[in-house]
């Protein structure tokens, strides 16, 4: 062994234990069974196997066993530097070796022993492996160990303890009184333990722990940690029971006075974070973390700019004094501290010192790395939306990190949030496509290029003077790549199409580029001459213009499920791809759902939050579209009671029918048919102790003349936890009209007690009713989404005559915003022209949504609104164009039955 | 003459010194425990409690080094009393004398012992423990229940004894103490 650690010492690594064997180590356990002990030779085993542990090495079991009985050898030895490796070794072992309770007489016995070390350490292993059949045996050793002296014997006797309260609780709450005792031990660590122990013996019962905290702030415990530890019991008392008292509120103050850093910060900490606080106190609480932010101890300095980081979220302005001091902070040589400073200053930046703070940052972004450029970048999105005026500023800032060295990461971050602003900030688009053509002269790379000609392609022609990018652009078709020259093709042919002066300077340019080398880039290239020799400006349109309506993710899925299916009677219909966006970064709300996503509406926002009810556990915002009309169509076609029906047209949102935290949880899905309705009930059963049978929804119609009673499938048996469904059928004319009514509604079934511990049913049984909300049927039930290419034109094309126009206004509405949104989730249909997007804080807006009837008859929505004088309401002028003016009326009647 | 006597015996000791293992087993309650007391201190303690595992003692006797690994008697640690028994000079099963009831169960486990391959050739002492009770049974009656003539390929004895008495305590000593190197490499 000498020689081999040798050896290893003159290898390049220095590290003893680096290449390390775990089958070697292994053999090397029968030291522990050699006769004499060699100390130094077992040490060094021990110490092996706890480096190959601590490295994540795994052992099985037998190999654990053996290891471990093999150590438990060991006790025989005095070697007390030995007995304390083979107490940590027994301690890793214990919760993987079987039959670890061979040492439990042994470690008692090391309880009462003269050495205080092995008193402490046998502590820490009988903890581990005390079972509510030992503890009673070996409680004593417990209690006189935390009422030890020894601060290192109490201290493992209390810690141990709290991980026992888990195992069996109800013999730690007996220790309460040794506990009490070990509080006034004179060392600071044992007292924050007793504390803490004590804390979580009366944890349940909140009189109980009030007492206790209010006695101990009289008694002032000299401990720091157990202050901190104080202070947060406090916090939880107010918190919880909302007390009067204020002696609670008067402690944590009184500790922002204390010495020790540590209390005042934790003092100053709690106090950031009530619900509420008077300004008294916060001011006395940033003033102590305005301090730490000056400290020369890094910790100190991190700990206090994050608390305010937070505080400037929920109260800006009570940070506003630490603007100094954090401006300072901006170059500290801790970049964590500096990256909480900054996002700090931008969040309770105001409009004039935006600027100046923008170029500060801009100063040292060479020193920082490019995880941290990220938080920067995102820091200055969100300033865009708050002061859209600054956006020259934040452009230009922008854009220097995206000239800057970086990573791929970091750049496309940085094009994002530039395309964020443009977005946002209409008047932006001129100064930013500048500097993105300056940008793309000497761009690394080609995703960012390709995405910033289409950019351009994009808004160039519509700026005031489009010819200034064309050189750009046809730099890029002889300097590029094939990728990039492709795009820029179409880039060029987007000029020629949106900006008519350009026309003929772009075919010349087209000219040029068919003799290029890559295939696409000629395609694209001889494509874009023939239409515009041809002069076909409508399918130019098409092929420049028009984005896939869809997330092509979604379109993939679906054409893959039209493919697998098999059935090609009907043509593919790109209306029925889910339109949910998954990762869409939406510039309007910012928070990465799109606000025409139907299905994750907030109805179905507040379904994913009650993990227990239906599909919602596998119905969040990601795999949406799982839910979407194809997976509902196969799982209903299976059903043979609705085979007749014909295909699926339609399925809604889910809509809850209770609270969710209620003993049944209800929500249900429509599935609209031509003829039939489809009521899907999603029920949760969330009491454990019950059982039920013959789960059936009763529907009582307001109107019961508009439709008929088909069938209803009930749910045979409901467990506890497990969601099912149950389903009701009816059936309505078209002819007649579509069954606009509203349901009362109620769950019937059979109860059954269930005996939680022996899983027993309590038979017969009683029959029970729980009554759920109301249910509705509206116009967007039978309406779905459309997608035409050209909105403006194809509204021009409809007539005038048949078209209805309607005013009325949204009574609460206080936003444009707000009420783009209602108008959507009211009809369900697709917004078209990127209409949805709204700037940010105007008074007016134009809306225009497309959808289709059932019977696949297109309907163009143009919503024109306005907020009215007060501000609280918004006026909306609705005009409705479709060929069926019984179809405009249909539409309308989602607005006027409301 | 004792004290020449003394030096004699401290020089022995220094050249002859030796050590030797020991492994007790048997079921609960039989004195193990207390049967390792009496030999380490000659002390008898009236309420000794049950063994959750083992407990280790050292204990030196003239020149002889004894380590006991005294071993809990509840079936839960039975499977592990083999691990304790592997290498060492002799296992002395302790058995309660006058529990008769339990002969056969005692039986049943000495055997199950004995009868694995690692523990071949160690020899086993058999300690009827608690004679002072009325009714024990004897060493010939000892060696019928526990049918140890019919263990072979070790060497086997058996002595009747008392832990609370200190009845051929020191018999069963010696045996031992006779057996210190004998199988150890």
């Amino acid at each position: 062994m000498a020689s081999r650690v040798q050896k290893k010492d003159d290898d390049e690594s220095d590290f003893l234990f680096e290449n390390l064997d775990k089958g070697q180590v292994i053999q090397e356990k029968r030291a522990f069974n050699e006769s004499p002990i060699h100390p130094r030779k077992c040490s060094l085993v021990i110490s092996q196997f706890l480096y190959l542990l601590s490295r994540g090495d795994s052992f099985t079991k037998t190999e654990a066993t053996d290891i471990f009985f093999a150590a438990t050898k060991l006790f025989q030895s005095k070697d007390i530097p030995l007995r304390r490796l083979m107490y940590l070794l027994l301690k890793e072992l214990s919760t993987i070796s079987q039959d670890a309770i061979i040492v439990i007489s042994s470690l008692t016995k090391d309880m009462s022993h003269k050495i205080e070390l092995y008193r402490a350490n046998a502590i820490r292993i009988l903890c581990k492996i005390t079972d509510s059949s030992i503890l009673p045996q070996i409680e004593r050793y417990f209690k006189q160990s935390i009422v030890e002296k020894d601060p290192h014997v109490s201290s493992a006797a209390l810690v141990s303890s709290i991980h026992l309260l888990k195992v069996c609780p109800e013999i730690v709450k007996r220790w309460a009184n040794e506990v009490q005792e070990a509080i006034s031990n004179k060392s600071n660590m044992v007292q924050y333990h007793a504390l803490a122990l004590l804390h979580r013996i009366k944890q349940h019962d909140r009189l109980a722990v009030s007492k206790l905290v209010s006695n101990l702030i009289k008694n002032s415990l000299r401990s720091p940690y157990a202050q901190s530890y104080l202070i947060r019991c406090c916090v939880e008392v107010i918190e919880e029971t909302n007390t009067e008292d204020r002696i609670f509120r008067e402690y944590i103050e009184s500790c922002l006075r204390s010495k020790n850093e540590m209390v005042a910060y934790e003092a100053a900490r709690s106090i950031c974070t009530f619900k509420n606080v008077s300004n008294k106190e916060i001011n006395s609480a940033v003033g102590v973390l305005q301090n730490f932010l000056n400290s020369t101890k890094p910790t100190l300095r991190f700990a206090a700019v994050r608390t305010l980081n937070k505080l400037a979220q929920t109260n800006p302005t009570a940070v506003i004094p630490c603007n100094l001091d954090m401006e300072n902070l901006i170059t500290d040589t801790n970049r964590s501290i500096a990256t909480l400073a900054i996002t700090t200053l931008l969040k309770v930046g105001n409009e004039s010192n935006v600027e100046r703070l923008i170029k500060q940052i801009a100063n040292f972004l060479g020193d920082i790395n490019d995880e941290f450029k990220i938080v920067v970048v995102d820091a200055i999105t969100s300033l865009s939306q708050k002061f859209p005026k600054k956006y020259k500023h934040l452009i230009i800032f922008l854009n220097k990190i995206l000239r800057d060295e970086g990573t791929l990461q970091l750049k496309q971050a940085t094009l994002d949030a530039i395309l964020t602003v443009v977005n946002n900030i209409p008047e932006s688009k001129e100064i930013a496509l500048t500097e993105l053509c300056d940008y793309i002269e000497d761009c690394d790379f080609p995703d960012l290029s390709v995405q910033i000609l289409h950019l351009i392609g994009q808004e160039g022609p519509l700026t005031s003077s489009p010819a200034q990018y064309m050189r750009y652009i046809y730099n890029r078709v002889l300097l590029d790549g094939g990728i990039i020259r492709a795009a820029a093709v179409t880039s060029i042919a987007k000029f020629g199409l949106l900006y008519e002066p350009m026309k003929e300077k772009v075919v010349i340019l087209l000219q040029r580029c068919l003799l290029d080398e890559d295939d696409e880039v000629r395609d694209r290239a001889t494509l874009y001459l023939k239409l515009f020799k041809e002069n076909d400006v409508r399918y130019l349109n098409k092929v420049l213009m028009d984005d896939v309506p869809v997330p092509l993710n979604n379109l993939q899925k679906s054409l893959e499920l039209y493919l697998h299916q098999g059935d090609f009677s009907e043509p593919f219909d790109i209306a029925s791809v889910s339109t949910v966006v998954e990762t869409y970064q939406s510039p309007l709300l910012g928070d990465g759902k799109s606000p025409f996503s139907t299905g994750a509406s907030k109805k179905g926002d507040s379904v994913t939050g009650t993990p227990k009810s239906n599909n919602a556990s596998n119905n969040n915002n990601n795999n949406e579209e799982s839910s979407g009309p194809e997976s509902f169509a196969t799982k209903l076609s299976q059903i043979p009671q609705f085979s007749t029906f014909g295909k699926l047209l339609k399925s809604s949102e889910y809509i809850e029918l209770t609270e969710t935290e209620t003993e049944y949880v209800v929500n249900c899905v429509k599935h609209i048919y031509r003829e039939h309705i489809v009521f899907q009930f999603n029920c949760t059963n969330t009491l454990n102790e019950q059982q039920l049978s013959n789960v059936s929804v009763k529907m009582v119609p307001s109107d019961p003349k508009l439709l008929k009673y088909e069938c209803s499938i009930p749910i045979d048996v409901l467990p506890y936890g497990e969601p099912q469904q149950c389903y009701v059928a009816i059936r309505y004319i078209p002819a007649n009209g579509y069954p606009l009514c509203s349901f009362s509604n109620a769950l019937k079934f059979k109860v059954k007690e269930v005996d939680p511990s022996t899983g027993e049913l309590d038979e017969p049984g009683y029959d029970d009713q729980y009554s759920l909300e109301r249910l509705e049927i509206v116009p967007k039930d039978f309406l779905n989404r459309a997608f035409v290419g050209n909105f403006s034109e194809e509204w021009k094309k409809m007539s005038e005559d048949t078209q209805l126009v309607q005013t009325f206004s949204l009574v609460g509405v206080k936003s444009i915003d707000e009420a783009v949104k209602q108008i959507i989730k009211t009809l369900g249909m697709a917004p078209a022209e990127k209409s949805e997007v709204v700037t940010p804080k105007s008074a007016k807006h134009i809306l225009y949504l497309t959808g289709k009837s059932l019977n696949n008859q297109l309907i163009y929505v143009r919503a024109r609104m306005k907020l009215d004088q007060s501000q609280t309401n918004t006026d909306v002028e609705l005009t409705i164009k479709s060929d069926d003016e019984s179809l405009n009326d249909f539409v309308i009647s989602a607005f006027i039955e409301k | 003459m004792n004290f020449f006597e003394s030096i004699i015996n401290f020089f022995k000791s220094l050249f002859w010194k030796q050590e030797m293992e020991l492994t007790l087993v048997g079921l609960q309650g039989s004195g193990k425990t207390t049967l390792v007391n009496v030999i380490s201190n000659g002390g008898f303690i009236e309420d000794t409690i049950p063994t959750i595992g083992f407990n280790m003692k050292k204990v030196t006797k003239g020149n002889v080094t004894i380590k006991l690994w005294d071993i809990g008697g509840q079936p839960r640690f039975r499977s592990m009393w083999e691990r304790y028994c592997r290498g060492v000079n002799a296992i002395v099963f302790v058995v309660d004398s006058a529990d008769r009831e339990k002969f056969e169960q005692s039986k049943q486990a000495l055997q199950d012992l004995i009868n694995k391959p690692p523990l071949a050739k160690i020899p086993l002492l058999v300690v009827a423990n608690k004679n002072d009770l009325p009714n024990s049974a004897g060493v010939d009656e000892m060696i019928q229940n526990l049918d140890l003539r019919g263990i072979v390929g070790r060497e086997v004895c058996c002595y009747s004894i008392s832990a609370k008495n200190s009845v051929n305590i020191d018999i069963t000593l010696d045996w031992l103490i006779k057996h210190s190197s004998s199988v150890k490499n």
